[in-house]
């Protein structure tokens, strides 16, 4: 086919029914290159299934190609389970015939056995896909049903199964869909030729050889008659002794013997010529080849199953068009009358003009400018040439504006012939498509509808064509087709016109298509299902450019990289990095490697993403770390940590043991007291939920306060009124009493899972649920008014300490801080301490609403004397009640919260003990694990740290060869049950843990490496051990 | 040196001399090298790790030892290790190269977390990286001052990077009203303090919203209490203001 000329392809494309679409799918390494039929190749690793979902889309039938000695592998599954989503039909190849028997030395009733075994192996994998199938639908059937009587409790355990008639289904050399092939030796059969030579040598008929040439068949020479049972009389079948033997003895004389006179006898018997070189050669393997090249010709074989036996574009099944053409959940029935006229068009696949066009684009892929036909071979003209050089110039500007410190490397244009004639090398994107209706003529005026599109709310004039001027519909767009290509390999010829029925690609759609569309002249036409990627992405990493200044070009490599791969995401987060996620390791590789070569063309690094951490405190623990229960007379050493914790407050802090601190300000005008306590796990996740509906709450809160208000919608005021019963319904107890109505403020940002207590005595401040109560006239009358205009400097202390804790400077989370105490005694005498108190303030000057806090400073200069010592208590204040808040954090139980991933895992019994040593190597933990209904998969589920993820998805497929593939999404926050300053403190601990408490803490080792990352100070010694020191001398 | 001669003499190595000048006397003990820092720094709790001896010299390298009559007249005790004990707390000592190094580290990577807090890309809206950042310090030489604060130095570090790389300070959002008649005049005195203009709301009183440079924010904040002479007001609607949320690039 290499052969053909351009000529005689546009002929053939105008024949649907003579055009096959194929794809070949197969596990790596089972040979699926080795042919040379021009077909759509597909990768076979893992990580690449994603391109396996854009080729199957594309064809109508499959080849599946399978190992002969390996059999069927992971990934061979997940073809076939592609190839099923997707209804088309396989083929199966049995490849690597030759190593039956030259390697593994099979004779050939064991090879026969083998071969069935491999047969069935892949028979299950289909059969399971439609069992699974049939319960399904029947598990549907019985939902819609539900009206179980109960006289009738009769199970029916057929399940429907045999009802359904799947033999249609499997592979089976009689169907003729089954080939053997040998791709290195150039050979390849089907059951059929062997059919059509003995028919002839023998004189039977070949529809009989058909039927028995595979089974426990056997021929009774003596009766010349074919007998069943085979296997019971211990005779030879049929397979064995007309086709196995065959080969084998070929292989024998040829390779194994190199008995010439043999060879001779057989490539006269086979009607063969052989070439006297080949004979000659001392490599067998040339003789081998040129034998069975003519005598079973691979090529021949497999295009004549593939004519045969898969569908041409025009018989597409009805089905099939409905499943490409519904949406998700959508019915085919519900769409719009216009749209299901749209079948028939489909059905008859016509290539008339009138015919609506209908091309789908499963992929965009990137192509150098060079490679494009129009670029190539062709002397430019001199009015190009200066046009370019002209376009040239004007991009080596820009980029110099938009870099003048970074030096170009780019080799500069002043009139160099070189750069000129090269021309700008750029990446262009080719649409990856197939036409099922219609004809792609060039200038033709198309839509193009994205993914999400819906025709049934395109509310077009009928007859709407793309010429006229685009309608602003939401995800559609028309342009105009404007370079069609025929793709053979990596070259590619340019078209004029595609008809029905052809795979194409299609230039200059980058600017409309992101990565798979539907293209149509038709604007009832629904936009194509979505691509099925077996392969999700679940590999992150963060990309940074290895020089500053180059954060342009890797954000547009980026996209570029983004559209060009139908698997590979690309997002920043808010944390400013970069993140890429894709389907595995290799794939990763590939994007990278495309990242730095072709999109982006400059040097980057790769690193962990970030992994955030919250902090927060919990009730003090009850039993100890050996589980002992926690009593006052087994505290050895609490004694002696008392007092050292006492030491770690600095002056002016005074903290009680039960974990009240009272802190005064610098200039002593100020004192608070401030209580940490843990929120109950509900109340934290309602706030966590609702960040949203408080941020409304404080921005109406913010208005009140200056007298004005704000208009909220009445469904909002329900959901804050809910919102606030549902909070009380969590804060139950003694110790939240009317804690609800003494909110004084969420955080950090003003809403989140944290809070700021009112717990003072006589005052009041108005309260956080304003938006609900009716204006009232007046605050609280007994409230000093110093009081009140250094509210918000509280909240914005609590704002700062919410924003980052002790820790290790992570948000806080579930923490309420309830202030106990504040009072604040005017400064009767200037005093001279508050010259000192200055300087503290005055680093304190950003922070009047650092964390978002509302730093409101009124100007008035009331409240404490003097204009300029205003701004500094209000700050002091600040300052005071975030270290307040910090010591009632560190007082109580502190604990780390980690985020955490659930992680569906979908894995073959077998693998399933690897599956759990992973997870709890990576402290990960399964919550359940239970049997897919029709297959012989388990579904896990478990939790997993986040900061354990990296690299996960990639170890759990190694230690499974793949047969387990994890999916990853963000579940929650959880409590890292360590505490990540513990010591031992009670004899059993010591007995247990010795002193120093050496075996690893998670917690700990969490809030170093981030403090480490941080910059900030982490409690390590420098040197383990003292005497250890390699003793330096002078010349080291 | 063929005979094997015993000496009276206990050689030390790895010594690092922690001094302390006492009621006019000199003091100091032999340490081991890059232990005192974690000592002080309370990681190191056990002192055997950090005293090579516990034994007060008057001069480490020869070997003299302080006589109990000074210690006791400088001290108060003499009690050795409580002695040494004080002398690790106060006294003056070299640090290590290693201990050197180390907090150079930290704080050059304190300063990076600093900047990149502090600061976005300007067309992103976006923060950097902490190791973006610390790559572009590498890139432009800057070196750490031990005895600067660190918050001090991020600052010169903002100035510095932004002749490499596109840098800038996360703006601050201000909301401020102005009385109508101080609107007008303050507008233009304000004009120069402001990045950009958000909305403008002139009636009764002047209400802007708008985002200035943080360092600016004291020099505004001075220029409306004084002018107004309080009767204007100032509100902070945010600090950073950055995009928020995960962006799909596409």
């Amino acid at each position: 086919m290499g052969h053909t000329s351009l000529e005689k392809i546009i002929a053939l494309q105008k024949k649907p029914s003579n055009i096959r679409n194929i794809c070949i799918l197969a596990h790596v390494d089972h040979g699926e290159t080795e042919y040379l039929v021009n077909l759509i190749d597909s990768p076979g690793h893992v990580d690449f299934s994603s391109e396996v979902s854009t080729a199957v889309r594309l064809c109508d039938g499959a080849i599946v190609v399978v190992d002969a000695v390996e059999g069927v592998c992971p990934q061979t599954q997940v073809v076939l389970r592609q190839a099923w989503l997707e209804n088309i039909r396989p083929l199966l190849v049995i490849n690597k015939m030759d190593r039956l028997i030259v390697e593994l030395k099979l004779s050939p009733l064991e090879a026969y056995t083998h071969l069935q075994k491999i047969l069935e192996q892949v028979n299950a994998v289909t059969g399971t896909l439609f069992a699974s199938k049939v319960l399904e639908e029947r598990a549907a059937k019985d939902t819609e049903e539900q009206q179980p009587a109960p006289g009738e409790q009769v199970y029916d355990w057929s399940a429907g199964l045999e009802e359904t008639d799947d033999s249609h289904l499997y592979f089976s050399p009689d169907q003729g869909n089954v080939a053997f092939a040998s791709a290195i030796d150039g050979w390849g059969f089907s059951i059929r030729m062997f059919a059509q030579i003995y028919s002839q040598k023998m004189g039977i008929r070949s529809e009989l050889f058909l039927k028995t040439l595979w089974g426990d068949f056997y021929l009774n020479a003596k009766a010349k008659k074919i007998m069943k049972g085979a296997q019971s009389k211990g005779k030879k079948p049929l397979f064995v002794q007309l086709v196995l033997d065959n080969i084998w003895s070929l292989y024998d004389a040829v390779v194994t013997r190199r008995d010439k006179e043999k060879v001779d006898k057989m490539v006269t018997s086979l009607g063969i010529k052989v070439m006297a070189r080949d004979l000659r050669h001392a490599d067998p393997k040339v003789l081998l080849s040129a034998i069975c090249s003519q005598w079973l010709p691979l090529s021949q074989t497999v295009l004549s199953m593939v004519c045969e036996k898969l569908p041409a574009p025009t018989d597409i099944a009805a089905e099939r068009v409905e499943a490409l053409m519904s949406v998700g959940a959508r019915r085919f029935d519900s769409l719009p009358e216009e749209t299901q006229q749209l079948k028939k068009a489909f059905l008859e696949c016509a290539s008339e003009d009138e015919a609506p066009v209908i091309i789908f684009v499963s992929k965009m892929f990137a192509v150098d400018s060079r490679a494009l036909p129009e670029n190539k071979q062709r002397p430019l003209t001199q009015e190009e040439l200066s046009q370019r050089r002209e376009l040239a110039r004007q991009r080596h500007a820009e980029r110099q504006a938009a870099n003048q410190s970074s030096e170009s490397t780019e080799t500069a244009i002043g009139g160099s012939a070189k750069a000129s004639v090269e021309g700008p090398r750029r990446e262009h994107f080719v649409a990856f498509a197939r036409v099922y209706s219609g004809v792609a003529r060039r200038g033709r005026k198309v839509f193009v509808l994205g993914p999400k599109y819906d025709p049934a709310l395109a509310t077009l004039p009928r007859g709407c064509f793309p010429d006229d001027a685009p309608p602003s519909v939401p995800h559609m767009a028309s342009c105009t087709l404007e370079r069609l290509y025929l793709l053979m390999g990596r070259e590619l010829e340019e078209l004029d016109e595609v008809p029905a029925g052809n795979v194409l690609g299609i230039g200059g759609m980058e600017e409309f298509i992101l990565k798979s569309a539907t293209i149509s002249t038709s604007a009832a036409c629904p936009p194509f299902t979505p691509l099925n990627f077996e392969a999700t992405p679940i590999v992150r990493v963060a990309i940074e450019p290895k020089h500053p200044s180059e954060m342009q070009k890797l954000v547009q490599g980026m996209r570029l990289l983004n559209q060009a791969d139908p698997c590979a995401e690309v997002l920043i987060q808010e944390s400013g990095e970069h993140v890429l996620l894709t389907a595995g390791e290799v794939h990763l590789q590939r994007c990278l490697d495309d990242l730095r070569e072709r999109f982006a063309r400059i040097e980057i690094s790769v690193s962990e993403p970030i992994v955030p951490f919250r902090e927060t405190v919990i009730r003090p623990p009850k039993v100890d770390m050996v589980n002992e229960e926690l009593g006052r007379q087994q505290k050895v050493a609490v004694a002696r940590q008392a007092r050292e914790e006492q030491s770690r407050y600095p002056e002016g802090v005074q903290v009680d043991p039960s974990g009240l601190v009272v802190l005064t300000t610098p200039n002593k005008l100020a004192t608070l007291g401030v209580r940490a306590l843990p929120l109950p796990d509900e109340a934290t996740r309602l706030l966590e939920g609702n960040a949203e509906l408080i941020r409304t709450m404080e921005q109406f809160n913010l208005m009140a306060r200056e007298g004005r208000t704000m208009e909220i919608s009445p469904k909002t005021l329900e959901a804050v009124r809910s919102f606030r019963a549902e909070l009380a319904s969590h804060l139950q107890g003694r110790r939240w009493r009317d804690a609800v109505d003494r909110i004084w403020a969420f955080g950090p940002r003003r809403c989140g899972p944290n809070l700021l207590l009112n717990s003072l005595e006589g005052y009041c401040r108005p309260s956080v649920w304003q938006c609900l109560e009716a204006p009232q006239g007046g605050a609280g009358p007994a409230t000093p008014l110093t009081l009140r205009d250094l509210d918000s400097s509280v909240v914005s202390g609590f704002q700062l300490a919410a924003l980052a804790g002790p820790m290790c400077e992570e948000p806080l989370m579930g923490v309420c801080f309830a202030v106990e105490s504040w009072e604040v005694r005017p400064a009767s005498r200037p005093d001279r301490q508050e010259l000192g108190s200055a300087a503290r303030a005055e680093e304190e000057a950003e922070a009047p609403a650092a964390g978002g806090g509302p730093g409101r400073r009124r100007g008035d200069a009331a409240g404490s004397g003097g204009g300029d010592c205003y701004g500094p208590l209000s700050g002091q204040l600040i300052a005071a009640t975030k270290e307040a808040c910090r010591y009632a954090f560190q007082a109580k139980s502190q604990r780390l919260m980690a985020a955490m991933y659930t992680c569906e895992i979908m894995a073959t019994a077998e693998v399933l003990g690897r599956v759990y040593g992973v997870l709890s190597k990576r402290e990960g933990r399964v919550l359940s694990e239970e049997m897919k209904e029709g297959t012989d998969m388990f579904i896990i589920t478990a939790v997993l740290p986040v900061a354990e993820s990296f690299g996960f998805a990639d170890e759990i497929r190694k230690r499974t060869s793949g047969l387990a593939s994890p999916q990853l999404v963000f579940s929650h926050w959880e409590v890292i049950p360590s505490d990540p300053f513990w010591v031992p403190t009670t004899e059993e601990e010591y007995l247990h843990f010795g002193e120093k408490a050496d075996s690893a803490n998670q917690a700990l080792k969490y809030v170093n490496a981030v403090r480490r990352r941080k910059g900030l100070y982490v409690e390590e010694k420098l040197v383990e051990h003292a005497e250890k020191q390699r003793t330096l001398s002078k010349n080291k | 040196m063929s005979i094997f001669t015993p000496t009276n003499q206990i050689r030390l190595t790895n010594v690092a001399v922690v001094r302390m000048k006492k009621g006019g006397k000199r003091f100091e003990i032999a340490c081991y090298k890059n232990k005192v820092m974690s000592w002080r720094s309370g990681a190191e709790k056990d002192l055997d790790e950090v005293l090579q001896t516990h034994t007060v010299f008057t001069n480490v390298s020869k070997g003299q030892v302080a006589k109990k009559d000074d210690l006791s007249k400088s001290f108060g005790t003499d009690d050795l290790t409580d002695i040494c004990k004080q002398i690790l707390a106060k006294g003056e000592l070299q640090v290590s190269d290693k201990e050197r190094q180390t907090q150079l580290e930290q704080m050059f990577r304190d300063i990076a977390t600093i900047v990149a807090e502090k600061c976005v890309n300007p067309e992103t809206k976006r923060p950097y990286t902490v190791s973006l950042i610390e790559r572009a310090m590498k890139d432009i030489h800057y070196s750490v001052k031990a005895n600067k604060s660190t918050k001090q130095q991020a600052l010169d570090v903002i100035r510095q990077l932004k002749e490499s790389i596109q840098i800038q300070r996360a703006h601050m959002r201000l909301r401020f009203v102005l009385p109508a008649k101080d609107g007008k005049r303050l507008k233009e005195k304000l004009r120069p303090l402001l990045k950009v203009v958000e909305s403008e709301d002139f009636d009764e009183q002047l209400e802007m919203v708008c985002l200035i440079d943080p360092g600016c924010f004291r020099e505004l904040d001075e220029l409306i209490r004084c002018e107004t002479k309080g009767k204007g007001s100032v509100e902070v609607l945010s600090l950073k203001d950055v995009e928020e949320g995960d962006e799909r690039l596409e």
